[in-house]
């Protein structure tokens, strides 16, 4: 598949994954290689803490965190000086006890407002560091029980419109080629799907080791044959995992090699074999 | 002899907390730590708080865990229960109990804000851990309880919920939408006041009548929910307590493992164990660039074998030095903490003789770096 259509498919791309898995690598890695194959990009971290991205002309970031949103939120209805307020005296989390689900649609109803400034051609959402992928897009729907009217239940009902439309927002998920990520990614996938209805982008395996060369006989001393052993019985635990994922899914994998490397040059290294893995896609 | 750090806890705790970030095995080391207790003769339960299904899977129980304990059979003079925290269901339980009349436990159930509280993840979970903590603390069947806390960085939120609940209880508004004779649902209009108008232009009126009507029927029982919450603050910090940080030597999973020792230091609770979980195993006794030589010097499979060798002990070194800087960092804050120290199989952990080998594998004494 071509690189340009891939990311320019959906304007909204929210990565999500368990953690270990390395989602932020892979969202901030989407995220050099969609500006390096020259679309507009917008990295979004909903963590305070941000991942080193080699800078790019074409790539843009942001953070977007609960407690900011819900302030920007009270500004832009004409209660900024009572939102400063409520944020010293606690309200805030007082707020969001009331009506659970508030922080996550306040961070989705920001990720919208940039698709419809179009901030840039495609967004890249690096999802919630706690809490679960489920929560997050689910939220909306979670919010309504509780709220139907007013200005969060418009919200949340345009919030599920974009997250419904294929054309606006795609959910990528991240897992590693291990039984309880697959399975648990498998879990997410199937609750996501039967709740919200947000299309899957094919799904990335990351960490995945090397195939390990066949020997014809066992040559040399003991532990060589042990570490051969080893190295064998690790990669068909891998592929059996990885083989799981394909049996119980339509979607297409994006397979990466596990890294040695840290900080902005995993990130260059994933980039580049994200961009292979995409455009070897059918 | 019992030099082993791993052994002592599982003798001496009533609680061990295990935490550490997602991937690094900690539901697999609470379970094995689980083993080693059962085998000194303690009957044992462990609680995971993680909503997904990594407890089941790693002790290989096909079901799913619920609420109510699950016998596992293990070959030992104790006993090993397990169990998975059900939010709603800890919740209601509570109400039950803490509840003047059934009709008032039922008014609460039915309450709207109520339903989306004990549906809600956050801040419920937390506190519902804690209750629940409490719960098999006094359950008769256990004389230890390992909680597997849930793999994220607020992880120890939960030990701070209790004093949260009863802050949030005793918090102004709250206590003005609790006042009796204020009006209660009649909030409307004039009476109320300009931060009660901003909430409710945001969340709507219907959900803070909501609020307001869960408030009153819980009134006079938050006494008690406040009176509980206390008691597992102070189990918590008590000296019974044992806290155990896991992590795997990657670099991610050390900058979280750093974070929980951190919080722990900053809560004022000591940490008792460093679990080193997934440590690569090393083969044979040369270096990386020894078995490269060797590589570069002979050919076929024997080359294919050494280069091998070179790459898996390149990533035991890797990990070694990171543990090892990992600890000297820990043991500024927590001097002369112990490492128990487990090897990473070729396979994932889902069976209870794989917990069995990790159960092991962590109960070896101590060897001094």
């Amino acid at each position: 598949m071509e690189l340009h259509h891939f990311f320019t498919a959906q304007h909204v791309l929210i990565v999500a994954g368990k953690g270990g898995v390395g989602k932020s690598a892979v969202a901030a890695a989407l995220a050099l290689a969609s500006a390096r194959g020259g679309v507009r990009t917008l990295h979004v971290s909903l963590d305070a803490e941000s991942i080193a991205i080699p800078d790019h002309d074409l790539l843009e970031r942001v953070t977007v965190t609960p407690g900011r949103a819900l302030t920007d939120y009270l500004s832009s209805k004409g209660m900024g000086l009572l939102s400063r307020q409520l944020a010293r005296s606690g309200i805030v989390e007082l707020v969001a006890t009331t009506a659970p689900g508030l922080d996550d649609l306040l961070v989705l109803g920001r990720i919208k407002a940039f698709e419809k400034e179009l901030r840039a051609d495609v967004i890249i959402i690096d999802g919630p560091a706690a809490g679960h992928a489920t929560d997050f897009v689910r939220a909306p729907i979670q919010l309504k029980r509780a709220i139907s009217s007013g200005p969060i239940g418009q919200q949340a009902d345009e919030v599920l419109d974009m997250l419904a439309d294929p054309a606006r927002c795609r959910l990528m998920l991240v897992t590693t080629p291990a039984i309880t990520p697959v399975s648990e990614t498998l879990d997410v996938a199937e609750e996501i799907r039967s709740t919200v209805n947000i299309s899957l982008t094919p799904f990335v395996v990351n960490k995945c080791d090397d195939p390990v060369p066949a020997v014809s006989s066992a040559p040399g001393e003991t532990y060589l044959s042990e570490a051969h052993e080893y190295a064998t019985r690790r990669a068909q635990a891998q592929q059996h995992a990885t083989d799981l994922l394909r049996r119980n899914t339509s979607e297409e994998l994006l397979v990466l090699p596990r890294e040695h490397l840290t900080g902005s040059a995993l990130v260059e290294s994933l980039a580049t074999s994200l961009t292979a893995g995409i455009e070897a896609l059918p | 002899m019992n030099d082993s750090p791993v052994r002592t806890t599982c003798s001496d705790a009533q609680v061990i907390v295990t935490c550490g970030t997602g991937g690094v095995g900690k539901t697999s080391v609470a379970a094995a730590l689980g083993v080693s207790a059962a085998e000194s003769g303690r009957r044992v339960v462990v609680i995971t708080i993680d909503p997904a299904r990594r407890l089941a899977d790693a002790i290989g129980l096909s079901g799913s865990l619920g609420n109510e304990p699950q016998r596992v059979d293990i070959d030992a003079p104790g006993e090993l229960w397990v169990t998975m925290l059900d939010v709603r269901e800890t919740f209601d339980n509570l109400v039950r109990e803490t509840s003047p009349t059934p009709e008032r436990a039922r008014e609460v159930m039915e309450n709207s804000f109520y339903r989306n509280l004990s549906r809600s993840i956050s801040g419920t979970r937390d506190y519902m851990a804690a209750e629940r903590l409490h719960e098999l603390q006094a359950d008769g069947r256990f004389d230890l309880v390992i909680v597997d806390t849930p793999p994220s960085r607020n992880a120890l939120d939960f030990l701070e919920s209790p004093e949260r609940l009863a802050r949030f209880l005793k918090h102004p508004i709250v206590r003005l939408l609790m006042a009796p004779g204020r009006g209660g649902l009649r909030f409307a209009g004039a009476a109320m006041t300009p931060v009660l108008k901003a909430i409710s232009s945001v969340v709507g009126s219907d959900a803070l009548t909501g609020v307001a009507a869960f408030l009153r029927a819980i009134d006079g029982m938050e006494t008690e929910f406040s009176r509980r919450a206390l008691a597992v603050a102070a189990t918590l910090r008590g000296t019974g307590t044992h806290f155990v940080v896991v992590t795997a030597p990657s670099p991610d999973a050390l900058r979280e493992a750093d974070h929980f020792v951190s919080e722990l230091a900053r809560l004022g609770i000591t940490l008792r164990v460093v679990v080193a979980n997934r440590m690569p195993p090393r083969f044979g006794s040369l270096s990386p660039s020894q078995e490269r030589e060797r590589a570069a010097s002979s050919s076929g499979d024997l080359a294919v074998l050494h280069s091998l060798a070179a790459d898996l002990n390149d990533d035991a070194e890797r990990a070694e030095t990171g543990i090892a800087d990992f600890v000297t960092r820990t043991r500024d804050r927590f001097p002369g903490v112990p490492v128990a120290r487990a090897t990473e199989l070729a396979e994932d952990i889902h069976s209870m003789p794989t917990i069995g080998v990790l159960s092991r594998q962590l109960a070896e004494p101590e060897t001094r770096q």
